[in-house]
């Protein structure tokens, strides 16, 4: 079989295609590369080729409350993002498709609006209002503040997958007996899952790596991970940001991955 | 009212990362203050603060996440975000500007105030500076280049693409740089055609947004020469970098950490209070030694090795060049407009 | 297992205001019995169809089942069985369990649940593919699980909307008796909505034909093709010939007319010649423009008609069927 396939005469298209999908990849994976070999790199400075390779950035990272605080509060944040976004989402999605509401594509506009403003005029607009609403900059707030851009995902992945929605699916249902409260939780939410959560993985994404939004948002002893960063480049622009950036970047893998298995986010054969 | 709202805040972030007892608190005075990162903010955190917290009884809320002032501009002006603003000079200007700062820190208010070198208190300033830099030229020693001795020996063709300065847009040093230009090619610090001028001849130069970026090219031999201010060469002493830190004849241009006021605030006197315990010999000696900054007060006594580089006498601190920041931010859209055009090509 | 009457009281159904799907609509099926909904698309088959199950609720009228007043009561509450065209099956649940949802709706006990899931698939001939997930069944198969779940609770009635039209013409052909057997075994009521009016004819016990919201015509399948009530019925079903006589149109299937050599009513030639197989089907054009279709059964010796041939037509006044003008 292998061996019929090597006597195929050489495919010109073929070829042009697995080279542009090989430097499309090397596009995407090379800064990854870069900040990895920065971060396994003894010198406090980008130099290359590298002197050498030392854990030496990774070991501050982890040493430095500053840092670890941070990402303690990123995840922590990102997590209750992650549901807070999947709930409202895939509740505003489930109206937007299902609700015969008047204005339906005036809604979905207004529902997509926050990822049309500038997240740093979202930050700034939200940071005003909390402090002329006397609330201070509570982390709930920061939370809700990242939900606010972070649901947008959730609407977008819910609706894709309830366009292509069979309602028979659920009228079976109900011919056989369920409830609509039964069809809900037995048919439609098994269903839209994938898309649910399709969206929560941007929702988690979003809320880790946001800046932006934070930005005006967060307190002292109380910033994110990213917020950190950005202040500790203006002082000490050393291997510690490229540590940083990796465990982040694995952080955020591996919740995608640790997702992937729990729920399957590979849509069924057929809906 | 003031300390409660903030306690509402911090307590909320406590309660839902670890719980801790903020409640504790509730009755004491908190001083909100905008502060540096990096070492600065390592020994703000771990002996200063804490010190002036004993002291005084209050807590001390460091806000260390830039960006201070639009901050301070969406808060409002009756119950302001922060009571003490630490910025660079010509942010306080542009602050004091738009009433968000108090004009001046006299020793009426902060007695240390009447120790201070006159620089840190001229018309340059407002507020109070309590430390300066000094802005000159980082060089590497061991490209065979000799010490400069003046701001002109960074147009030295050698050095073309070895050089660097900053994206003066986004940069006070890169904007220093610039009324440097107009000094020494044109009529003074404010001749800004001669600057533009001298700046199109510095092509091919390396920009960078911070400070921290251009002491990393230095570090890495990707500039051989370029602007920088004093303390971020002098932090590498000690660790056998060949980097060094050279005052060119024309003068040095400073670089002022300036504390302020804000008018809005409900804890003044605290806020003064932590002005003139920032100016206490004691806190000024820590702090310069720690990052080699040169103090404000002519009453500090460094050790050997920092008397020796820092700006520490009246004949030292007749070399800084203080920049007139009001009439610079008043001019400063002209500039980034013109500046963005001549550096683009 | 039990089965039940159905009946549709003049029942009127309108989308968006202004559509009228369902037009006074009155339908009396007995139990047990094999009734087919027909019609072409948008005659108001499925949407009447959709009122017994209750996904719709009619404007005015009443459905009555097992002499029950329903019209007021909700889908899951009617106990009724359902086969979808595109099956509806669970995507996210294996053949057992699609096969289990019913009963595990109606809270059977577990032991039971297994139990009947596993004659349920036998009798559709699925044994084995307990563990499949729909997605892994040729159409068939997943056809025979929808067969399956839908009966598995033994519902009095069975709605079919269209359940075979996604399958091929061999197939379709064959699920055709396996249903109708299916149907008289269990003795349920079944209501089955087709376009296709061979289906209709080769299954049902009796069929409705619709025609814009409206019945047309209620009756056997013979009764239906042999005696079409209206011009409407008349045209729908099989091949016809409508004849002007006097102000009033007659419906003359092709089979009725003789070619004869004597006595013919009209003559004419042979347009076309349609081979069938079992027949030929032929055009032959008379008087005036017009022609008429003579279907010729092979019984014997193959005809021989070529077109251009000249031909003479019969057939019997009774075989002429007056229709409702």
């Amino acid at each position: 079989m292998n061996v019929a396939r090597n006597k195929q005469p050489f495919d010109a298209g073929r070829a042009a295609y697995l080279t542009l999908n090989g430097l499309l990849l090397t596009f995407l994976l090379a800064p990854i590369a870069i900040v990895l070999v920065f971060a396994l790199n003894p010198t406090p400075y980008i130099s290359f080729p590298p002197v050498g390779v030392s854990l030496r950035w990774f070991e501050k990272f982890f040493r430095t409350p500053e840092f670890t605080n941070a990402l303690w509060l990123s995840l922590w944040i990102a997590g209750c993002v992650l549901v807070l976004s999947i709930v409202i989402g895939g509740a505003c999605a489930l109206a937007l498709a299902r609700g015969n509401l008047p204005g339906r594509s005036f809604l979905t506009a207004f529902f997509m609006s926050p990822l049309m403003l500038p997240a740093i005029l979202t930050g700034l607009a939200l940071f005003q209002s909390y402090l002329l609403a006397g609330i201070g900059r509570p982390v709930w707030g920061l939370i809700m503040a990242h939900t606010l851009v972070s649901v947008p995902y959730v609407i977008r992945t819910t609706l894709a997958v309830l366009h292509n929605f069979d309602r028979r699916i659920e009228e079976a249902a109900a011919v056989l007996g369920a409830s609509p409260t039964r069809v809900f939780f037995e048919v439609t939410l098994p269903l839209i899952r994938p898309g649910v959560f399709a969206g929560g993985v941007f929702a988690f994404i979003v809320s880790f790596d946001q800046f932006p939004v934070s930005l005006f948002l967060v307190v002292p002893k109380g910033e994110t991970l990213p917020v950190v960063l950005f202040n500790y480049m203006k002082f000490d622009l050393d291997g510690a940001i490229a540590a940083a950036s990796m465990v982040s970047i694995l952080l955020a893998l591996s919740v995608v991955l640790v997702l992937e298995r729990l729920i399957g986010l590979k849509a069924y054969v057929k809906l | 009212m003031i300390s409660r709202r903030t306690l509402l805040g911090t307590s909320a972030v406590a309660a839902a990362t670890l719980a801790a007892p903020s409640i504790l608190h509730a009755q004491t005075k908190t001083l909100k203050i905008t502060t540096w990162g990096g070492k600065w903010g390592e020994i703000m955190k771990a002996t200063v603060l804490p010190a002036f917290e004993k002291e005084f009884k209050c807590t001390v809320s460091a806000d260390q996440a830039f960006p201070y002032v639009p901050k301070l501009q969406a808060s409002p002006k009756n119950d302001p975000l922060y009571d003490v603003l630490h910025t660079n000079s010509n942010e306080q200007w542009n602050c004091f500007t738009e009433g968000l700062v108090m004009n001046k820190i006299t020793p009426k208010e902060a007695p240390n105030v009447a120790d201070v070198y006159p620089w840190a208190v001229s018309d340059k300033i407002v507020g109070v500076a309590i430390f300066t830099s000094a802005i000159g030229l980082g060089f590497r020693t061991d490209k065979g280049l000799a010490k400069p001795t003046s701001w002109k020996d960074l147009a030295d063709p050698k050095l073309a693409g070895a050089r660097g300065s900053y994206i003066i847009p986004v940069n006070s040093l890169g904007q220093c740089h610039l009324m440097m230009l107009g000094k020494l090619y044109g009529k003074g610090l404010q001749d800004l055609d001669a600057a533009y001028k001298a700046l199109e001849q510095l092509k091919p130069i390396k920009l960078v947004d911070f400070t921290g970026q251009m002491e990393k090219m230095l570090l890495s031999g990707e500039v051989s020469m370029g602007v920088i201010h004093d303390s971020g060469v002098y932090r590498y002493e000690g660790q056998n970098q060949p980097v060094d830190f050279a005052s060119p004849s024309e003068g040095v241009m400073a670089l002022e950490q300036v504390l302020n006021v804000t008018p809005g605030s409900k804890v003044k006197e605290l806020a003064f209070a932590y002005i003139d315990y920032m100016l206490r010999p004691e806190t000024q000696k820590l702090l310069a030694e720690g990052v080699w900054y040169s103090p404000a007060n002519k009453k500090v006594k460094l050790d050997a090795k920092y008397d020796e580089k820092l700006l520490t006498t009246e004949a030292k601190v007749a070399t800084l060049i203080q920049p007139d920041w009001k009439w610079y931010n008043a001019r400063k859209e002209d500039i980034d407009a013109r500046v963005t055009k001549i550096l683009k090509g | 297992m039990t089965s039940a009457t159905i009946k549709l009281d003049n029942v009127t159904k309108t989308f968006d205001g202004r559509v009228l799907a369902v037009d006074g609509v009155t339908l009396d099926i007995a139990a047990g019995e094999f009734f087919s909904l027909l019609g072409p698309s948008g005659c108001g088959k499925t949407t009447s169809l959709r009122m017994i199950a209750g996904f719709e609720l009619p404007d005015s009228g009443r459905v009555h089942v097992a002499g029950r007043d329903i019209t007021d009561l909700p889908v899951h509450k009617r106990d009724m069985g359902m086969v979808f065209q595109s099956y509806a099956l669970f995507p996210h649940r294996t053949v057992a369990e699609n096969v289990a949802f019913g009963l595990r709706m109606r809270e059977v006990p577990k032991p039971d649940i297994a139990r009947r899931v596993k004659a349920a698939l036998a009798q559709v001939a699925l044994t084995g593919l307990e563990d499949r997930k729909p997605g892994q069944l040729s159409g068939g198969q997943q056809q025979r699980v929808a067969l399956a779940r839908a009966l598995v609770v033994e519902p009095p009635v069975l709605l079919c909307d269209e359940p075979l039209g996604a399958l091929d013409r061999k197939l379709r052909q064959q699920m055709q008796f396996e249903l109708k057997e299916l149907q008289k075994r269990l003795g349920v009521t079944l209501v089955f909505v087709t376009h296709d009016q061979e289906e209709a004819l080769a299954m049902s016990d009796r069929i409705a034909v619709m025609n814009h919201g409206k019945v047309e015509q209620v009756g056997a399948p013979t009764e239906i093709y042999e005696r079409p009530r209206t011009r409407f019925v008349a045209d729908f079903i099989g091949e016809i010939n409508i004849l002007e006589e006097g102000g009033r149109a007659r419906a003359l299937r092709p089979e009725k007319i003789r070619l004869v050599s004597d006595g013919a009513r009209v003559s004419g030639t042979v347009d076309t010649a349609n081979f069938l197989g079992g027949s030929t089907l032929l055009r032959v054009s008379i008087a005036d423009g017009r022609s008429l279709l003579v279907r010729e059964t092979h019984a014997g010796e193959r005809a021989s008609r070529l077109p251009g041939d000249a031909v003479g037509l019969a057939w019997n006044d009774a075989d002429a069927v007056t229709l409702e003008s």
